[in-house]
Order: structure tokens, then sequence, then C-alpha cells
């Protein structure tokens, strides 16, 4: 349990983290929450020459309303997700999502940038993230530039970060009114993990006809997706109990589920429908204005 | 685990089967091999690094071909071990030609133990298959510059 050597920095700028990780490349990793980083050196499975510690950089853990986004700085923990009133009126589905990641100390350590830069394939956020169509900045030294959510997850442990960029910050777009989301989970009960995962989003006019629809799954496959026949069994039709459970079925439709000690294929398909359907039941309650 | 499935590699069954029996070409083709070394017939020492993100390790082991049949069939056999774990599989090839093209379908088992296997068990089916994957994709493109 203890990790093999390493060289440990503390930049106090980002700009100083951004140097650090420009020069290592890819002998380097870069610290946040620790939560995903620190068992895997523990074990020996990773072991990586260079660790930039970039939790004690000032300014990079907030949460506010910007233009007509919700920006979240990449250092915000996941308890401060969950308790976030503004998250909570504005963007349920994100705060919801937030509270069902791991377990106390992992939410009071975990940071929302340093889970999707991780990007195991059970985590809570990459579902969410997708169905909410966020988007990613990311600084290096020469500049920013943003990665759209669907950009973003590669492959397991994958995402578009190249060595030398850092994630700083999530860009949420605020639901309009009359929309709805929530996200539903099967937990691993040992390790917290999602066996499934679903994240949706409903926007629903008055007379209850939908008029968008999204849906993130993970804990299926090796990335996090949207579930696209999902999305379009719903659009445009008239909300009902029956739609939203028949929808719910094509939820794992052409993908071909994990398999492992915890569930079978088969399961999981089944637990993404089930899981899917709830999700989109509670976002649609949220939609219509009714508590859920 | 059981890992089947299928893969179209674009050349006759017959350059295939010379690839698959070329250790020097076949090394480049097995992810993170670093070493492939001949050890008596159809049986090679290997050295491998497999990295997945953050996560990697080294793995000591050979490789081993039983059942040849030219063009047409084949048993390989891997047995490795390492810092992290040990793994051991074996798989039955086939081939088969297809529209100018061959079909390879491949059925096998593999175990992997030991720290690995604790820790990332929900995460080595999927690494498994991407490195299968991996493989067949860069046959594909091995065949496909050998033969253009």
């Amino acid at each position: 349990m203890i990790p093999a050597p390493f060289e440990y920095h503390a930049p106090k700028t980002l700009e100083e983290a951004l140097r650090l990780v420009e020069r290592h490349g890819d002998e380097a990793k870069i610290l946040a929450g620790g939560h995903s980083l620190l068992p895997l050196m523990k074990l020996r499975l990773a072991t990586p020459r260079f660790i930039v510690d970039i939790g004690r950089l000032r300014g990079m853990s907030y949460i506010r309303e910007e233009g007509g986004h919700i920006v979240i700085g990449a250092l915000t923990t996941h308890v401060e997700v969950e308790h976030s009133e503004l998250l909570q009126k504005k963007c349920a589905v994100l705060a919801e999502t937030a509270g069902n990641i791991g377990d106390v100390q992992v939410r009071n350590r975990g940071t929302i940038g340093g889970s999707l830069a991780h990007a195991d394939p059970a985590a809570d956020y990459p579902a969410t993230i997708l169905a909410l169509d966020a988007e990613m900045v990311v600084a290096s030294s020469s500049g920013t530039r943003t990665i759209p959510a669907r950009d973003f997850f590669v492959d397991m442990l994958t995402t578009q970060l190249r060595p030398g960029e850092i994630l700083t910050q999530v860009r949420v777009p605020i639901l309009p009114p009359r929309a709805g989301s929530a996200y539903c989970k099967l937990h691993q009960p040992a390790s917290g993990f999602a066996i499934v995962g679903a994240a949706a989003r409903l926007d629903v006019e008055r007379s209850w006809k939908i008029t968008a629809a999204a849906v993130g799954l993970t804990g299926l496959s090796p990335k996090a997706f949207r579930a696209a026949a999902v999305e379009k069994a719903l659009v445009g039709k008239k909300a009902s109990e029956k739609l939203l459970a028949d929808a719910a079925r094509h939820a794992a439709q052409g993908i071909e589920p994990l398999a492992d000690l915890h569930a079978s294929a088969e399961y999981r398909r089944e637990m993404a429908s089930v899981f899917t359907r709830r999700a989109l039941e509670r976002a649609l309650a949220r939609a219509l204005g009714k508590s859920a | 685990m059981k890992l089947s499935g299928s893969y179209i590699l674009p050349a006759t069954p017959e350059q295939v089967w010379a690839l698959l029996n070329d250790p020097v070409r076949l090394a480049k083709l097995l992810p993170g091999c670093e070493r492939l070394d001949a050890d008596g017939t159809d049986r090679w020492k290997a050295a491998v690094k497999f990295a997945i993100a953050a996560i990697s390790g080294k793995y000591a082991g050979s490789l081993q071909i039983t059942e040849k049949k030219p063009p047409k069939s084949l048993r390989i056999h891997i047995d490795g071990k390492g810092v992290p774990g040990f793994m051991k599989g074996e798989g039955l090839l086939e081939l088969a030609a297809k529209h100018g093209e061959t079909e390879v379908k491949y059925s096998g088992e593999a175990q992997v133990g030991g720290m690995v296997a604790a820790v990332g068990q929900r995460m080595i089916e999927m690494a498994a298959r991407k490195i299968v994957q991996q493989f067949f994709e860069g046959a594909a493109k091995e065949l496909k510059a050998s033969s253009g």
C-alpha cells in the first residue's frame, strides 16, 4: 500500500501548474482530490514519475451563473455540487448525480474535474454531462479550448485531454422552464460505482408534448453514451407512463453491455431500461412542476 | 472471461496465415509487445507492457501456437506474469475466405488474477476487448500496406 517513488509538485498558480505538466508531458499525472489516482498508485497499478498537485490552486472551486450557463470550477468537490442551491434550482440532475457518487469521504474530497478527466467507465458524472450537452474548458500553456461533452470521452479512462492540458471548468446550460431532469443509479454496493447510471432531461410543453429529450448512460460500456434510440422514441410525442416505459426499452440498443462479477450483460441491459425509465419518470414529474 | 467475435481482414487467408506465423511482423501488432523471441518451434518468449491511461503493467510470458491447420485455423496460448498480476489464456482463430477478404473468427478464454484482477475486475473485460480490437486494426493496416 505504499506508492512507487515519485516527484511531488504543488504549484500555487495555474500558470505554474501548466508549465509543470507541459515540461513532464505524459510522465506527469495531475492530482486533484486524489480519490481515483491515489488508490491506483498505492496498489502500484499507476506509477507516474511526477505528480502535479493542483489541489491548492485558488479560484478553481466555484459554482456560478454566467450568461446562459452555470459554470463550475474543476476543483469543486462532489459535496459542493450536491448542496449547491443554484444547481438544485436550475440544474437538478447535476446536484442529484453528485449526491450519488461513492461515499461521504469520496464526495468530500473528490472533484468534478478529477472525475471527468479520469473518465472511469462506471463514473456518474459522464452520463449527466452528456445528457446536459455540457462543455469542458481546458487550459494549456498556449491558451484555452472548449470541448463539447459528446467529443470529450474517447474510451475507458481516456478523454480528449492531451498531456500538458488541465481541465479548468465545466459549463452547463441552464435548463429552460418546463424542463425536468433526473439521475437514477443502480449502485455496486461495495465500491459505490454505477452498475448502471441513467441521466435524463425532458423539455415538455403545457400539453405534455415532449419537445426535447436527452438520456446519458454510464456503467454499460467503456465510455458513457447518449441513448439516441430512447431520445428518438420520445421527441414530438405526448408524454405518458407507457411512452416513457416503451422508449426506455431501447436504452442499451446497439450496445454490447459489459459483463463482470457484479452483473451479466443481460442483467445490465435490463437494468439500463429500468433505470432509464425511472429517470425519465422523475424528469417528467419535475418538468410538470410536481415534486419527485 | 470468455472472448469471441470476428473481424474482416483485407487479404487472402494465405496472406493472413503468413502474418500470423511471422514473429517479426506479429510482434509489431501485439499491443504493448516490447520483445518476442523464438523459444522452440512455434513458441516465443514475450515481454509486454500494457498501458491504459495511468494504469500500466509489464508482463513477461510466453506465446505458443498449436493445432496448426494452414491456412484454416490455429490455436494461440498465452501465459504471462507481471508486477500487477498474472494472465493466462487460449483461443482458437479460424480463417475463412469471404469476397476476396478473410473473416477471422476468434473464440477463447482468459484468466486474469492477482492485484490487477482484484482492483480492476470491472475493467478487465473492456481492456481485453480493446486489446483484441487494436490487434485486428493493426493487422488490417499491416496487410493493406504489404499488399499495396
